[in-house]
C-alpha cells in the first residue's frame, strides 16, 4: 500500500508566506502567555494538592464553602477527570502535612456520610517549586546546547543553529497554546507539571529527529546532485522524505491520541502537549530549520558577493 | 555469512538474557494471581507452600514506582541552622542575632548555609572560636570543624529513619541522600500520614539496658518451644503462671504453631531425623539459640516475620516474665556461612540509661593490634551512673538500642569511672561508624523539617497501571496492524522487531534494578513511535531503491546502508535529550528518561540488526519480503 505517490511539491518556495504564519502563531502565542499566563502545577508552585473522590458526588460551590470555615476558602478547586473526583489546591504552607490534615478534617465534618478518599496528597515546601522551575529550565537549555553542537558537528554549524531555532519556535508555540487552551476543554487541566516538562524534552526530541531526517537526506543529495542549487536540493530531499515524514509523525500522533483517551489523568497533559508539539514539530522541520538554513546561505554568498 | 551468524547468535543472547531477567517478575506475577484466587486457608497455605520462591521473585521483580502501586514519599532536610545552634557554646545575643539574620537570608534563595554563616562572623570580626572549638582554633579550623558535623548529622538522621522504618516493618523501603542535606524516604504501600510522620521526626530514644541472663532467657525460649508442642502444662520446671483459660489453651495453642510453621506442619509418617526435631522443637526449629550460651537467638532473614507475629499473640506473651523484653538486632548479620540472620536479644524491660548523657562518640583505630573501636563520653551525672552500673554488671553484657533496635551488646570489661569508655570487638571500621552515628543520636540530635510530602493512595495506582497498560496495548495493536497493511511482509518484520524491542527494554530496566514509573511507561509508548520510525526509514528508503531498478537484495542492502545514517544521527540526538532529562529532571522525569535511553539504543538494534538478519534469513530461504 503507499499513500503518497512521487510528489514534487515545491515546499521551499512558499517559505514567506510561512514565515508570516509562524510569526503570527508566536505572537498569539506570547501575547497569552503575558495576559492569560500560565498555570504551574503543584511542583512549581509549592504548597499543598489533594485529590479526593466523594461518594456520592458533592457540589464545588459547597466544597468551597466548607474549606472557608478553616480559612482555605481560597483554594484552587476543579474536578480531577471524573465528576466524583476533586482537586484541591492551596499554596498556603504549613509544617509537615497539617494542611492535608485541615482539609481531610474540614471535609469529613462538612458532608458527613460521604465516602471520602484521598486518591493523593502532595505537600511541597516552598522552595522546591523554585528549585524545580531552575532545573527545569536549566534542561531545556542544555539539551538546546546539546543539539546545537552535535548537529553542528555532524552537519555544518548553519545546520545546527537551524535546528535550535526550529525547537525555539516549536517550544515557544507549545507553550503558547498551552496558554490559550488551559481551561477551554472541561476536565483538562493543562498545568505546567512535571509531566508536561517531559513532554516538551521529548517533543525537542522529536522535532530533532524529524529535523535530523531531512538534513541527512539534503546532504546525500548535495554529494550527488552537485550541480543542483540548494533551494531545489531541499526540495528534492523534502519531496523524497514526505512520506515518511507524515507516516511516522502520523503514527506518533495516534500513539499520543491512544495516551490522551486512555492513559488516565496523569498522562494527559503529556499527551496533549506532546500531540500539538508533533504537528509543530513537523512543520518547522521543513519552514523553519530548512528555510533558515536555505535563507542563510543566501545571505552569506551575497555577502560574499559583495565584499568580492 | 559468518557475519549473519554472528548477528544470529548475538539477536538469540539478547533475547534469553531479556528472559532471564524478566523471569522473577513473571514468576511473581503469577504467584501474585494464584494468591488472589485463593482464599482463607487455602492461600495461607499456598503462601506458605512456596514462600521461599515468593520472596525470591518478589525480591527480584521489577520494582513499581510509587505513582503505580500507592504509597508515601517524603523529602526530609537537616535544618543545619539549628544545628549550628545546637553545637554552639556561650551563645549570647549578638550569635543569635547573626543566626536569624542567616536562616532569613538563606530561606530565599539557595546558597550554602555554613559559608554564609562563617562570613557573618568574619564582617564582624568576630572569631568563631568564641562559639565553637578550642580558643585556640583559627576560623578555617572551625569551619571545616562544623562542615564535617553537618554531614555527620545527615548521616544520622538517615540512620534514625532507616532504623524505625526498619522497626516499622515497611517492605522494599528505599531511603537515599540527595545532595548535601537532603533525605529521601520512599514507603510503597503506607497510607497513615501521621503515623508517618512521627516515625520520620521524633527525636531517637538511645538505651542502654542490661542484658537478661542467658540461663533464664533460655528457659523462657524452652517454655516457648514446648507451650507450641503442647507439652508445657504437665512440665513443672518452668517458673510461669500458666493462663487460667486452660480450656481453650490448645486451640489457641494450635494456632499459634499455624502462625510459625505455617501448614506445612511435618507430617507424623516422617520420622527421619529432622522431621523428628522440627515436631518436638517447632520453635527452635527457627530461633537457634547461641551456642555458647550469650543467650541471643539467630532467626533467619526470611524468618523473621513468623517469629514476631508468634512474639505478639498474647498466650506467648504470657509466658515471658515482665521484666524481659525480646528486642531484634536492628541490622542484619552476615555470618561466614553467608548466611544472613537477625539477632534476638533477651534484655532487661527497664533501661540503665538513656543516651542523653552522651556528650561525644567518635569511632577509631586501636594503635595496638588495628582492630576498630569507639569512644564514648559522658556527662558528669552520667559517668556517676555509668560507674555504678558498669561497676555492678562485670561480665554481663549491656544492649546499645536505638528506637528499639539493638546495634551492639558488647562486654562490660571493668568498671567505668570518669565516663570515658572505649567499645571494642567490632568487625570493620563501618560497623564502629555505625555504631558512632547511633550514640551520638542520643547526644546531639539532627532536625529534620519536612519539605515535600506526597502520597499515592493504592486505587489511584491500580488505575494508572490499567490505563498506562491499556494505552500500550492499543497503540501496539494498532501499529502491528498499519505496518502490515503498508508494508506487508517488511511491516510484519518490523512489527516481529518491534516485539523484541519491548522486550529488550523490560529485560534491561530489569536487570538494572531500574523502577518502573508512571513517566516510564510514557517513556515506552514514545520508544514504540521511535521505532517506527526507523522501520519506516528504512523501508521507504528500500522502496526508493527498488524503483531504480536494483534487485530486491541490493535494494535491501542499500536501504539499511543509507537510511543507517538518518536513524542513527536522530538516535543520538534523542539520546543526548535523554541524558539532560536524566540529570536535571525529578524523579519522575528521570523515569522518563531511562526506558526512553533504553528504549533507543534497543531501537537501533532491533530496527536496524534484528530485521535485516530476519529478510536476509527469508531471502536465503527462497521468500521474497515484499516491501508493499
Amino acid at each position: 500500500m503507499r499513500l503518497f505517490k512521487k510528489t514534487n511539491i515545491d515546499f521551499i518556495g512558499k517559505r514567506f508566506f510561512w514565515y508570516i504564519v509562524s510569526t503570527i502563531m508566536v505572537l498569539i502565542g506570547l501575547v497569552s502567555i503575558i495576559f492569560r499566563g500560565i498555570s504551574y502545577g503543584i511542583d512549581f508552585q509549592g504548597g499543598t494538592e489533594m485529590i479526593v473522590a466523594f461518594s456520592p458526588n458533592v457540589d464545588i460551590g459547597n466544597v468551597r464553602i466548607v474549606l472557608d470555615k478553616v480559612g482555605l476558602g481560597k483554594s484552587e478547586i476543579k474536578s480531577y477527570g471524573k465528576e466524583s473526583t476533586l482537586l484541591i489546591r492551596t499554596s498556603e504552607q504549613a509544617e509537615g502535612t497539617t494542611i492535608g490534615t485541615k482539609i481531610r478534617n474540614a471535609l469529613t465534618d462538612g458532608f458527613p456520610g460521604n465516602n471520602i478518599q484521598t486518591l493523593r496528597e502532595d505537600k511541597i515546601g516552598p522552595r522546591i517549586g523554585k528549585e524545580l522551575r531552575t532545573n527545569a529550565l536549566l534542561a531545556v537549555l542544555w539539551a538546546l546546547g546539546a543539539i546545537l553542537v552535535y548537529i553542528g558537528l555532524r552537519f555544518k554549524f548553519r545546520y545546527g543553529l537551524g535546528a535550535t531555532i526550529s525547537i525555539f519556535h516549536d517550544v515557544l508555540t507549545t507553550f503558547g497554546f498551552l496558554s490559550i487552551m488551559n481551561g477551554l476543554i472541561p476536565g483538562l487541566n493543562l498545568e505546567i507539571t512535571q509531566e508536561v516538562i517531559a513532554a516538551f524534552l521529548t517533543l525537542i526530541g522529536v522535532s530533532v529527529n524529524d529535523t535530523v531526517v531531512i538534513f541527512d537526506r539534503i546532504r546525500e543529495n548535495e554529494k550527488v546532485h552537485r550541480s543542483m542549487s540548494l533551494g531545489d536540493l531541499m526540495n528534492k530531499s523534502l519531496n523524497e522524505t514526505l512520506s515518511r515524514t507524515i507516516i511516522t509523525s502520523g503514527t506518533i500522533f495516534l500513539v499520543l491520541v491512544i495516551l490522551l483517551i486512555f492513559g488516565g489523568e496523569v498522562n494527559r497533559g503529556f499527551a496533549f502537549t506532546m500531540a500539538f508539539g508533533i504537528v509543530t514539530g513537523t512543520y518547522s522541520s521543513i519552514y523553519v530549520a530548512s528555510a533558515f538554513v536555505l535563507d542563510w546561505t543566501r545571505y552569506q554568498n551575497r555577502k560574499k558577493a559583495v565584499t568580492a | 555469512m559468518r557475519n549473519q551468524l554472528t548477528r544470529i547468535i548475538i539477536t538469540v543472547c539478547f533475547v534469553i538474557l531479556a528472559i532471564y531477567f524478566l523471569w522473577p517478575t513473571i514468576r511473581d506475577y503469577n504467584y501474585r494471581k494464584q494468591l488472589s484466587q485463593l482464599t482463607g486457608q487455602d492461600s495461607i497455605a499456598y503462601a506458605e507452600k512456596h514462600h521461599d520462591d515468593m520472596l525470591d521473585a518478589k525480591m527480584k521483580r521489577m520494582k513499581l514506582g510509587l505513582d503505580l502501586q500507592g504509597g508515601m514519599r517524603v523529602v526530609l532536610e537537616v535544618d543545619l541552622i539549628q544545628l549550628l545552634e545546637d553545637v554552639a557554646k556561650n551563645k549570647d545575643d549578638k550569635f543569635r542575632t547573626i543566626i536569624k539574620e542567616v536562616r532569613s537570608e538563606t530561606a530565599s534563595n539557595e546558597s550554602s548555609i555554613i559559608p554564609t554563616f562563617v562570613n557573618k562572623f568574619k564582617a564582624d570580626t568576630i572569631r568563631l572560636s568564641r562559639y565553637y572549638g578550642s580558643m585556640r582554633d583559627d576560623d578555617s579550623k572551625i569551619t571545616s570543624m562544623l562542615e564535617d558535623e553537618s554531614s555527620k548529622a545527615v548521616d544520622r538522621a538517615i540512620e534514625i529513619v532507616r532504623n524505625r522504618v526498619d522497626q516499622y516493618g515497611v517492605s522494599e523501603p528505599s531511603i537515599q541522600k540527595q545532595g548535601g542535606r537532603r533525605i529521601i524516604v520512599e514507603l510503597p504501600g503506607v497510607k497513615d500520614e501521621n503515623e508517618v510522620s512521627q516515625l520520620l521526626h521524633g527525636t531517637a530514644l538511645l538505651e542502654f539496658r542490661m542484658m537478661k541472663d542467658p540461663q533464664i532467657s533460655y528457659k523462657v525460649m524452652e517454655s516457648i518451644d514446648k507451650y507450641l508442642t503442647g507439652k508445657l502444662e504437665t512440665d513443672t520446671t518452668a517458673e510461669i503462671a500458666i493462663s487460667t483459660e486452660k480450656k481453650k489453651e490448645p486451640a489457641k495453642r494450635k494456632d499459634a504453631l499455624t502462625e510459625l510453621t505455617g501448614n506445612t506442619a511435618v507430617p507424623e509418617s516422617d520420622t527421619s531425623k529432622e522431621a523428628q526435631f522440627a515436631r518436638e522443637h517447632p520453635f527452635f526449629l527457627y530461633v537457634k539459640p547461641d551456642q555458647h550460651g550469650s543467650g541471643e537467638g539467630y532467626i533467619a532473614e526470611k524468618d523473621k516475620d513468623r517469629v514476631v507475629r508468634l512474639l505478639e499473640r498474647p498466650e506467648v506473651q504470657r509466658l515471658i516474665p515482665t521484666d524481659l523484653e525480646f528486642l531484634w538486632s536492628a541490622r542484619v548479620q552476615t555470618f561466614k556461612d553467608e548466611q544472613k540472620y537477625y539477632l534476638l536479644y533477651p534484655v532487661k524491660k527497664t533501661p540503665e540509661l538513656t543516651g542523653n548523657v552522651i556528650t561525644n562518640a567518635q569511632a577509631s583505630v586501636d594503635p595496638e593490634d588495628n582492630r576498630s573501636i569507639v569512644n564514648m563520653e559522658m556527662s558528669s551525672e552520667g559517668a556517676r551512673d555509668w560507674a555504678r552500673i558498669t561497676g555492678a554488671n562485670i561480665g554481663k553484657r549491656v544492649a546499645i538500642i536505638m528506637d528499639k533496635g539493638v546495634f551492639s551488646a558488647p562486654v562490660v570489661q571493668a568498671k567505668i569511672s570518669g565516663g570515658r569508655s572505649r567499645i571494642t570487638g567490632m568487625d570493620s571500621p563501618a560497623e564502629a561508624r555505625l555504631l558512632e552515628i547511633v550514640l551520638k543520636a542520643g547526644a546531639l540530635p539532627a532536625p529534620v523539617t519536612t519539605i515535600e510530602q506526597r502520597s499515592i493512595g493504592p486505587s489511584l495506582g491500580e488505575d494508572s497501571i490499567r490505563a498506562g497498560f491499556t494505552s500500550i496495548l492499543i497503540a501496539f495493536i494498532l501499529i502491528v496492524i498499519f505496518m502490515v497493511v503498508y508494508y506487508h511482509s517488511a511491516g510484519a518484520v518490523a512489527d516481529f522487531a518491534l516485539f523484541f524491542n519491548i522486550l529488550f527494554i523490560l529485560g534491561v530496566m530489569a536487570s538494572f534494578g531500574a523502577t518502573l514509573t508512571l513517566p516510564g511507561i510514557a517513556g515506552i509508548v514514545l520508544t514504540i513511535g521511535m521505532a517506527v520510525d526507523a522501520n519506516v526509514l528504512v523501508n521507504e528508503r528500500v522502496r526508493e531503491e527498488m524503483v531504480t531498478g536494483k534487485t530486491l537484495r541490493a535494494a535491501i542492502d542499500t536501504g539499511y546502508i543509507r537510511a543507517f545514517t538518518a536513524i542513527f544521527d536522530g538516535h543520538v540526538t534523542s539520546f543526548l535529550t535523554g541524558i539532560v532529562l536524566y540529570q536535571f529532571g525529578s524523579s519522575g522525569v528521570q523515569g522518563f528518561a531511562l526506558t526512553l535511553m533504553i528504549g533507543l539504543v534497543a531501537n537501533l538494534f532491533s530496527a536496524i540488526v534484528i530485521t535485516h538478519v530476519i529478510m536476509n534469513i527469508m531471502m536465503d530461504k527462497g521468500y521474497h519480503p515484499k516491501f508493499g
